[in-house]
């Protein structure tokens, strides 16, 4: 009479993985499809089946290949600044211990505002004339004029502009991470390494970050494909602009859909980002992660 | 990569053994999780422990630290104090040149021009309504979902949480357009519950490896003396199982919650008048009545306070649900 538990695990899981097929895969199936068909953007507009031309378009298209190295620009400046700020903020809490808890909480409030809201914000700080970036360095005597620096109009130093938000926002998520791994660091080990005469330098660098070397990877790795995804700061920031000089592939993906009408182009794109997504993540799994190595 | 060595991770190894052992992902998550809630007699012997390690000890260095840490929470909470200091500046005075920190006349004005605007009281109901409907959704699907996964090992089971792991790097704006399409086409066009539909593609996944991870701290024993004691399976995981990690399912809602809440993108596109949400009206506030800052920012602070006051009165268990998911909110 009782259900073997094999089929009864199964039973459990059936109703997720049913939603997850339906609206995740069967979209993605759909994406895919689309990518090989030339289609009127009108409701019911016409399909004809093109084989690879989309692809081919993308990529002989200099809108797609600068935003592939953009993204790929944006993603390493918002890893590599949130690494740096996160573990300095997670050192600094765990170095002042138990006291620092409360401030500690108060470090985390970034994460649970809107990214879309994070974006404004930051707009309205570094926007130009009015923006309080440039009049705070002004005042400091760092610009000689509060407009120098044309944060979100100057094409050369957008894309890091617009990663502000995005750094702001989730600096907290590295710092919480690296702060519990360094939690599990024991104290007399750290002894054992002072007592031989270790510097703060080698501690950090022989020590502390070759044991945290597997939360690092989750971190980075987790963040990683959350920056490479990131559309809601750029969009209210720049809209992608000036120039489409922060035009990420979420964005262009997003314009070749809505703006220039053309579901079949933008279909072929999508694939391939998420194929390069797939891709990426998969190497940086096994190369930095190596999950499986150490048990 | 499988999840089989993940339970209990911390708890039997020895002082000495300091080197972390991992996996896979969840025996990472569940790992940084002991510096958390769900063990908190651990955390308290960790910390200890640390406390002759890394803590510092000498005065100088401590003042020299408490000196950087307040600049730093300065730099990092001030653009939010700006933005709350700023809907409270006149229309005028938002757009001053050069800008001011505190507004010159302090008013209200904002407040009354931003959420008297119409459709604004309605996007705040459609983002609390999809927000309820998408974590609902979430909990019912996730909770049977990640305890078949961690109870019975089943290989089925280790390859449907790889597939969660994978369905997070899905960009959504590849299937934003299809998700639409399909909702038009079940005549779900703009409402609440196609949007709702579209926001649990996002906090499922988390919410399984999330509740996976609660799931794995819970001993078997409790439900095998529960079957003995002639309860069936599924009435051990309701009566028994299900109450020991309630906790763990008020940090997966909360996820769950916040991710629908702060969402964009598949609201933008998947939302017209009818059943628009709060951020896509801020972002409206943007083309569609020129630049009105002192408004924005007075419905994003209107937005964005109740969430951030709702997280710090439950930061313990977020916290705790932060380092077991390692992803972000």
């Amino acid at each position: 009479m009782r259900i073997p538990d094999r089929r009864f695990a199964l039973l459990l899981m059936a109703p997720a993985a049913v939603f997850l097929a339906v609206f995740v895969a069967y979209p993605l199936v759909r994406l895919v499809t689309d990518s090989f068909f030339k289609i009127s953007p009108i409701v019911g507009g016409s399909r004809e089946f093109i084989g690879l031309a989309n692809y081919a378009e993308a990529f002989s298209s200099e809108a797609f290949t600068s935003a592939g190295w953009r993204t790929l620009a944006y993603t390493l400046i918002v890893v590599s600044l949130e690494f740096a700020l996160g573990l300095g903020m997670a050192l600094l809490f765990t170095m002042l211990g138990k006291q620092s808890q409360v401030w500690r909480t108060f470090f985390l409030y970034p994460l649970m505002i809107a990214p879309i809201v994070a974006g404004l914000l930051w707009k309205f700080l570094m926007i130009d004339n009015f923006g309080l970036v440039g009049t705070l360095l002004h005042q400091a005597g760092i610009l000689s004029d509060p407009n120098q620096i044309g944060w979100l109009s100057d094409p050369s130093i957008v894309l890091f502009s617009v990663a502000i938000p995005d750094i702001w926002l989730t600096t907290s998520f590295m710092c919480l991470v690296l702060f519990a791994g360094l939690q599990n660091i024991p104290g007399d080990l750290i002894e054992a390494a002072r007592l031989d005469g270790a510097k703060a330098p080698s501690l950090l660098f022989r020590i502390i970050l070759p044991l945290l070397r597997p939360v690092i990877a989750v971190a980075l790795v987790v963040r990683g494909i959350d920056a490479a995804r990131a559309f809601d700061t750029i969009l209210i920031q720049t809209n992608g602009g000036p120039d489409s000089a922060s035009e990420t592939m979420s964005l262009l993906i997003y314009r070749t859909m809505i703006r220039f009408g053309d579901p079949g182009l933008a279909s072929a794109m999508g694939t391939i980002y998420l194929i390069a997504m797939l891709a990426v993540a998969f190497v940086a799994v096994t190369t930095i992660w190596r999950p499986g190595k150490d048990s | 990569m499988s999840a089989q060595s993940t339970t209990k991770p911390d708890a039997g190894q020895p002082a000495t053994d300091y080197r972390p052992r991992h996996s896979g992902f969840v025996s990472a998550a569940s790992h940084l999780g002991t510096a958390g809630q769900p063990a908190p007699e651990l955390t308290r012997k960790r910390r200890s422990r640390n406390r002759e390690g890394l803590e510092a000890g000498r005065r100088s260095t401590r003042t020299l630290l408490w000196i950087i840490l307040a600049a730093a929470l300065v730099v990092y909470g001030f653009p939010f104090v700006y933005l709350v200091l700023t809907s409270f500046k006149t229309p005028i005075d938002t757009i001053a040149v050069p800008p001011t920190i505190l507004p010159r006349e302090w008013t209200l004005e904002n407040y009354t021009s931003a959420l008297g605007r119409s459709g604004v009281l309605a996007s705040m109901i459609n983002s609390v309504q999809t927000a309820v409907i998408s974590t609902l959704l979430s909990l019912v699907l996730a909770v049977p979902a990640a305890y078949g996964i961690t109870r019975y090992k089943t290989p089925s089971g280790q390859v449907f949480i790889m597939a969660a792991l994978v369905t997070r790097m899905v960009p959504p704006v590849a299937i934003g357009i299809p998700l639409a399409s399909m909702m038009a086409s079940a005549g779900l066009a703009d409402t609440p519950i196609a949007l709702a539909i579209a926001h649990t593609t996002i906090s499922l996944p988390l919410s399984i490896w999330l509740m996976a991870s609660f799931f794995e701290a819970v001993p078997r024993d409790l439900e095998e003396a529960a079957t003995v004691d002639g309860c069936s399976r599924l009435g051990a995981l309701w009566r028994v199982v299900i109450p020991v990690v309630s906790g763990g399912i008020a940090v997966t809602a909360i996820f769950a919650f916040l991710a629908s809440w702060n969402e964009f993108l598949f609201a933008l596109l998947m939302t017209a008048v009818r059943s628009q949400t709060t951020p896509v009206v801020i972002a409206n506030f943007q083309t569609q009545f020129g630049l009105d800052w002192g408004s924005m920012t007075a419905l994003a602070a209107v937005f964005s306070i109740p969430v951030i006051l709702l997280t710090l009165l439950l930061q313990r268990k977020i916290v705790a649900g932060m380092t077991l998911g390692a992803v972000k909110g």
